[in-house]
């Protein structure tokens, strides 16, 4: 496995580094629970009914990189993912993220069905660390991307699916942090508008931010990243170039319909 | 499309701020919702406490010969009842802090403890918006306001930890133990007639006024009725009330701090 970055970037910052993280998750959610393993901590050693969701990963990312992530089901991509937003905490090992995050994961969660798209969008934007002047110079990009001018005052659960998809993607990728992580979410909304979104992230990388992308269609994994993780049972296979991790993964599991 | 050329420099936030930034945007959209969801809106937060004072204003001075609290009862009821509500509403609805908003705690950052303190703060914050109600009461029952209502502050502080500290306890666990929403509700409302609300501490039975004061809400509860009964206020009370809001605070921090990464992984 080979952790240095690139030649060419290394002068540029770490902005992740992951290092013998782990977590694991309860096999059975209905796993008959006690008090004394809730409060069991984190170094003791697996147990009976747990498995180990991803394990010994190690690996850093410096500023301005794009790396996809690449795995089949149930391999410990969003986990990964998670992992890197900060919004689970590892078992074992550490992940440490210097800077801030613009997460593209459960994009529509932070919304509110009872109040309306504007007072959604600054409490979204809020949460995730912008100050009111700073939104009020974006808001009309915003409302512009998501392309929904008209609803502005309509409370959030009347909107159909595809404009709470829209204006959420819209809020997030206007966070202007410098790592950007994306799930596979984009899957969602019509043609049109995920060519959109990609477009928007193109712009976001050469402006220099740094992404992490998670997705099973390798033709966007081309397109965005120059780096790729493989990751299968639960462990960091390989890393290297986007098309060497490509070319693993489809030689390891045939090729991709 | 305009983008910033590089990466770009935001003015970075303290920790601090950041903290009280997003538990700010999470209470007043609390309030938001509750006030923008319900016609009578500040009413009902009101009513509830005035329809329990007028029940128990009618047991105790009509039905039966009053032998508990002081005169006038109904401002006796309304300066434990008020709080009470705050304690209640905010216990009670951290049996749900996460669950209700696992979508948001599942792609968010923020401290985790926000969850919890949000509600603290927007039921806190009801409750100083129904101290008018009281003074409506006070008025025209003839109340007389004494010098002891300095201790408002202290008691809101006490009552803020308090609340925090149960809080901290009851949000995680009932993540992993769901019947416990349950058992809180029951354990409140036992809880409302073992605290000093419908009668004061010094109408307990002498053996029982030592053991009273280990609940906190006792001492708590006499701090905010000096203002109107300064015999209410026992310093003894007062002071191993205060004990115990400090202990449940800490204790809370304990418990939440061992359980975060099992409840970020559960919900």
């Amino acid at each position: 496995m080979v952790m240095s970055p690139p030649a060419e970037r290394v002068e540029a910052a770490t902005v992740i580094s992951v290092a013998d993280a782990g977590i694991r998750f309860k096999r059975n959610r209905r796993a008959r629970r006690t008090f004394k393993d809730l409060f069991a901590g984190r170094n003791r050693r697996s147990r009976p009914g747990e498995f180990w969701a991803l394990r010994d990963v190690n690996f850093t990312v410096a500023s301005g990189e794009a790396i996809g992530v690449v795995g089949r089901n149930g391999q410990g991509k969003s986990t990964l993912l998670k992992l890197v937003a900060e919004v689970i905490l590892p078992d074992e090992g550490s992940v440490s993220v210097h800077g801030g995050v613009a997460p593209l994961i459960e994009i529509t969660g932070g919304f509110v069905d009872e109040l309306t798209v504007r007072d959604n969008v600054f409490l979204t934007a809020g949460l995730h660390g912008m100050k009111r002047s700073e939104i009020e110079e974006r808001f009309d990009e915003i409302i512009d991307f998501a392309e929904i001018g008209d609803f502005l005052d309509t409370p959030y659960k009347h909107l159909s699916s595809g404009m709470k998809v829209r204006i959420a993607f819209a809020v997030i990728s206007r966070l202007e942090e410098p790592i950007i992580l994306v799930d596979e979410v984009l899957a969602v909304g019509d043609k049109a508008f995920r060519e959109k979104c990609y477009r928007r992230i193109e712009e976001l990388l050469a402006g220099g931010r740094t992404l992490f992308f998670v997705s099973h269609n390798e033709r966007d994994l081309k397109r965005f990243c120059t780096r790729g993780l493989y990751l299968d049972k639960g462990a960091l296979v390989l890393d290297a170039p986007i098309e060497d991790v490509l070319a693993r993964y489809n030689s390891d599991y045939g090729e991709p319909a | 499309m305009v983008v910033s050329a590089l990466a770009p420099s935001r003015p970075s936030w303290s920790p601090f701020a950041r903290y009280r930034h997003s538990l700010w945007l999470l209470t007043v959209r609390d309030l938001r919702v509750r006030y923008s969801t319900s016609a009578l809106g500040y009413v009902w937060s009101i009513l509830d406490p005035l329809v329990m004072a007028a029940i128990y204003w009618f047991v105790f001075t009509q039905v039966f010969d009053r032998s508990v609290g002081e005169q006038p009862y109904i401002v006796f009821l309304l300066t434990a009842l008020l709080p009470w509500m705050w304690f209640n509403g905010a216990v009670s609805d951290s049996t749900r802090a996460f669950l209700r908003e696992a979508k948001l705690v599942r792609s968010t950052k923020i401290p985790r403890t926000i969850w919890v303190n949000r509600l603290v703060l927007s039921k806190g914050i009801e409750f100083l918006a129904s101290i008018p109600v009281l003074a409506v009461f006070a008025i025209f029952s003839g109340a007389q306001l004494h010098w002891q209502v300095v201790f408002f502050p202290l008691a809101v502080l006490l009552q803020a930890i308090l609340v925090m500290g149960v809080g901290l306890i009851v949000a995680p666990m009932v993540v992993f133990f769901r019947d416990l929403e349950r058992a809180t509700k029951l354990a409140l409302r036992f809880l409302f007639y073992a605290s000093p609300i419908i009668y004061g501490v010094v109408d307990l039975p002498e053996g029982l006024h030592f053991w009273a004061a280990f609940n906190p809400l006792a001492g708590v509860f006499s701090l905010y009725r000096a203002a109107f009964f300064p015999d209410q206020l026992d310093w003894a009370t007062v002071g191993i009330g205060s004990g115990m809001c400090l202990l449940f605070l800490v204790l809370g921090v304990l418990v939440f701090r061992r359980t975060e990464r099992a409840v970020l992984k559960e919900i």
